[in-house]
């Protein structure tokens, strides 16, 4: 595959999945950017042993585990100017409360649970983040209990 | 409890994207190599203008005694040294693998900084040692065409330089590292607990 349709095809994904890690439009940019910027450089090492979606969240998820030291380096990160033009997203407050709840969890449940939202298989969940199948499957429904009893209590539903 | 009544995935999508140009994203793929290439080179040329710089003293004063030779031979080793540990450790980290598991990552990550963190403070104090005895020995051959009055006072405010490095500087250097690596070493165990 061409970087360009990767790029294309992958945007969202990436773009979501930075985003429930950080919950902040302007990093989750930053990232899901950094992250293409490392597929650029690094599609000529891929050996398909593994899908190019589990590479691809493999290196997404990994640069997001790298942000916790950004984080403290720089505290703010420059964007090209014109995105800023489209930051004015008015979301439903569900979606914004969904996002928040995700942020807040343990890091590594964020990436698993935005992977499960993002329709990758289990099977494919545990050989991006490294644990067996069983113990993600658990791991997912514990999550989802949690956002459930997150959404009950703030009366989202 | 009943997980259906919410559907996570239909809220999830509806985030609002906006994907940017591509010609952005290769904008900033220039930038982000320019910027850690220009760290490089600046640590690079300061050290090596400063071997040079040595050098050309040795050539150009020609030093007589074995004394001075051998303290400007120091130097250079103790830079040289510092020099070579910091691009070691820069290129450790350009290595690191991406697209390995988030634990095998996470893992890679705590080995790297601990090793950081060893390195760090052994090195910074090679480099201060060597510099030390490096200078004191290059120095003596100029002090001692000196008076005896100057010779002692030139030796007097170099150790006084050099026990202030060491003693304030080096500590305070070490520990400003130290506090940085060891919560981050900190924090990537407490994620790597989360997968087990």
């Amino acid at each position: 595959m061409e970087f360009e349709e990767i790029y294309k095809t992958y945007w969202d994904r990436i773009f979501r999945l930075c985003m429930g890690f950080v919950n902040n439009y302007d990093i989750a940019q930053d990232l899901a950017q950094e992250t293409f910027i490392i597929v650029w450089q690094k599609l000529d090492t891929f050996r398909n042993e593994s899908s190019l979606g589990t590479w691809i969240f493999r290196i997404a998820s990994n640069n997001c585990l790298r942000q916790i030291e950004k984080q403290k380096r720089y505290p703010k990160s420059e964007l090209p100017v014109h995105l800023t033009e489209e930051k004015q997203h008015s979301l439903e407050p569900q979606i914004q409360f969904l996002y928040q709840c995700i942020a807040e969890l343990p890091e590594t449940d964020r990436i698993i649970i935005s992977l499960e939202l993002e329709d990758v298989k289990q099977n494919e969940i545990a050989k991006i983040v490294g644990l067996s199948e069983t113990n993600t499957r658990v791991k997912i429904h514990r999550i989802k209990e949690k956002l459930t009893q997150k959404f009950k209590e703030n009366g989202q539903q | 409890m009943d997980n259906n009544n919410i559907d996570f995935k239909d809220l999830w999508k509806k985030q609002t994207i906006s994907q940017p140009d591509i010609e952005d994203l290769l904008t900033r793929l220039k930038q982000f190599k320019k910027t850690s290439l220009r760290i490089l080179w600046i640590t690079n040329i300061v050290l090596f203008a400063t071997c040079v710089f040595i050098v050309f003293i040795w050539y150009y004063y020609q030093p007589q005694f074995i004394s001075t030779k051998i303290g400007i031979v120091l130097t250079i080793v103790a830079m040289v040294t510092y020099l070579v540990v910091y691009n070691r450790l820069l290129s450790t980290f350009k290595n690191i693998d991406e697209a390995q598991t988030n634990q095998q990552y996470l893992q890679k990550l705590i080995f790297i900084k601990r090793k950081q963190q060893f390195l760090q403070s052994r090195i910074l104090s090679l480099y201060f040692v060597l510099l030390g005895v490096g200078i004191s020995l290059y120095m003596y051959e100029y002090a001692s065409r000196m008076s005896l009055f100057y010779g002692v006072l030139t030796y007097v405010v170099l150790f006084l330089w050099i026990g202030f490095t060491w003693f304030y500087l080096r500590p305070k250097e070490i520990k400003k590292h130290e506090i940085k690596i060891n919560n981050l070493i900190e924090k990537f165990e407490e994620v790597n607990k989360q997968l087990h």
